[in-house]
């Protein structure tokens, strides 16, 4: 279980990085790709399978094939960056923020007494009764998400749409 | 499974750098919605990791994590609008050369 774990964890931070740092934007989709596997193998492990196949459904199956659409829409040539700096201006002060940050959490984790931390019990969630919550003490906060969902969706064919409709 | 807990809150953190720093030092606005998603995943994997090492039996973690990722989706499909939108205006989606606000 412990050598699962650090495989799923390897494969995970090295997708995030490479995501971060390639010059290749379908190449930094791919490791993106990569990083969402892991994580849904994290969900595995830690024995929620109904979220670990929402992960790959939305994640690998949504985000990451808009986020390719949006590439090949906003490129004329699906390549790299071209010969200009892949950084921002300030790419320092992200990078030390982020440095920052993560000292910060490290130093937080490691001072809390949440290492003995072991799990609680053996009765897993079954996908049924997630079913059932969900239409049942959760049915509100299901039905705004639905709104939500439908609003966020008119609201991107308007906003990807507009210029189209000025010229008409 | 004898993984203790830390472990899986130091990945979380150091996950949520990562993010944080694509956010922020790179110029591509696709890649820096990369980074809140990378940010995104970091926050819902220490939901899944409390529920597994607290609140076993209860169903209330894995509902936060269904909205949050149902969150994440419209964010994103919102996002990427937005960004297709800005390039039709600008023709690049480089983030250093979005000026019209400056003053």
């Amino acid at each position: 279980m412990e050598l699962i774990f650090w495989i799923l964890s390897a494969i995970t931070v090295l997708g995030a990085i490479l995501a971060i740092t390639l010059r290749n934007l379908i190449h930094c989709v791919l490791s993106l790709i990569l990083f969402f596997l892991g994580i849904a193998g994290h969900y595995f492990l830690l024995r929620a399978d109904f979220i670990a196949a929402v992960q790959i459904l939305i994640y690998i199956g949504a985000v990451a094939v808009l986020m390719l659409f949006a590439i090949m829409l906003t490129r004329h040539v699906t390549g790299d960056e071209g010969p200009r700096e892949v950084l921002g201006g300030k790419w320092w002060a992200g990078m030390g923020t982020a440095v920052i940050i993560a000292g910060l959490l490290w130093a937080i984790i490691r001072k809390d007494s949440l290492a003995q931390t072991l799990p609680a019990g053996t009765a897993a969630t079954s996908v049924a009764e997630i079913g059932k919550a969900l239409v049942a003490n959760w049915v509100v906060p299901f039905e705004a998400m639905a709104v939500l969902l439908t609003a966020a969706l008119i609201g991107a064919v308007v906003i990807a749409l507009e210029e189209v409709i000025r010229k008409r | 499974m004898n993984i203790p807990l830390d472990h899986y809150l130091m990945l979380s953190a150091f996950l949520f750098a990562i993010g944080l720093c694509g956010a922020l030092a790179r110029k591509n606005a696709i890649i820096v919605l990369m980074g809140i998603e990378i940010m995104f995943n970091a926050g819902i994997l220490n939901l899944i990791v409390f529920w597994h090492y607290r609140y076993f039996a209860s169903v209330t973690a894995q509902m936060f994590a269904i909205f949050a990722i149902s969150i994440a989706a419209a964010e994103s499909a919102i996002g990427l609008a937005l960004v297709i939108a800005v390039y039709r205006h600008y023709k690049s989606v480089t983030l250093d050369e979005m000026t019209s606000l400056k003053g």
